[in-house]
């Protein structure tokens, strides 16, 4: 005669609880990932249509280096969310330039339609601000293998 | 009878930690919604300075003209202007390439037309290997 059958059978001693006490490290891991990696906005995205290319570079540059000047279709250039007159682009940026060594970066994010008359203002007005480095923004093309 | 009302008061010489996991939920919520991954990319190019000209002999200019359409025409040295494809622009880069390493392309974009086809000829020279590209606006003549 088993125990069981005389009613001494004991109870199964697995939990029917989820195991809750590493839910505070995987917390911790993710925090500590997203407080390395965060990048505060500095301002809003303006909307324009991207402009698409399949030579598109990872731009390696410090954050703080970057510059971001944003041309609308209209043609209206922003600058840390203000719009900025075009002929008053080279003032504002040229002390920026200067007190950066040269290690500025313009990151152009052009709208895929402005007229090209716009960008060409704006290169001259980077050329004497004493920019050089700029950077077309411009989406990754993916292309079909055509082989 | 006060000895036995007495109690011993317990002090923990712990900090407490049960609200750890609490505090822990609360940043990365607020990292989570406050992250911005950047997406800086684009075609890097460098301008070159504002006085300075650089005299190029007229055989080792690859002249790329692109209209208000969206129309590119080649020159090379001095043949006929032709009107080619983005997309064969890469071929006939490399060509060109092949036969004078000197040489330069200059692309000049009409002022009307739309930043996307300056960037699909600047795309497809970068794609080549173009190391000495010039961008300009093509001078209308009134």
């Amino acid at each position: 005669m088993s125990i069981r059958r005389a009613g001494f059978a004991r109870r199964s001693k697995a939990l029917t609880q989820i195991p809750g006490c590493s839910l505070a490290d995987i917390a911790f891991l993710l925090l500590i990932f997203f407080m390395v990696s965060t990048a505060f906005r500095r301002e809003t995205e303006r909307p324009i249509e991207w402009p698409t290319a399949a030579a598109t570079q990872q731009i390696d540059e410090k954050h703080d280096d970057i510059m971001y000047v944003w041309v609308e279709r209209t043609g209206e250039v922003f600058i840390n969310d203000l719009s900025v007159p075009m002929e008053e682009v080279a003032a504002l940026i040229e002390p920026l330039s200067a007190a950066s060594g040269s290690s500025l970066t313009i990151s152009l994010r052009a709208d895929a339609r402005v007229p090209y008359i716009f960008i060409d203002q704006l290169q001259t007005q980077l050329k004497r601000a004493g920019t050089r480095r700029v950077v077309f923004a411009t989406d990754l093309e993916r292309r079909m293998a055509t082989n | 009878m006060s000895i036995l009302r007495s109690r011993k008061r317990r002090i923990t010489d712990e900090i407490p930690t049960s609200a750890m996991a609490d505090i822990a939920f609360l940043l990365l919520i607020f990292f989570l919604m406050a992250t911005a991954f950047p997406r800086d990319q684009g075609l890097r190019v460098v301008l070159p300075e504002e006085s300075g000209v650089v005299e190029v002999g007229q055989s080792d200019v690859f002249q790329i003209i692109i209209l208000p359409d969206g129309t590119i025409r080649v020159r090379e040295g001095d043949a006929a202007e032709r009107s080619v494809l983005p997309r064969e622009l890469e071929a006939i880069w490399q060509e060109q390439a092949a036969v004078n390493s000197e040489m330069v392309a200059a692309v000049q974009t009409h002022p009307a037309a739309e930043h996307r086809h300056m960037i699909s000829v600047l795309d497809a020279l970068q794609l080549a290997g173009a190391g000495r590209i010039s961008l300009q606006m093509l001078e209308i003549e009134p």
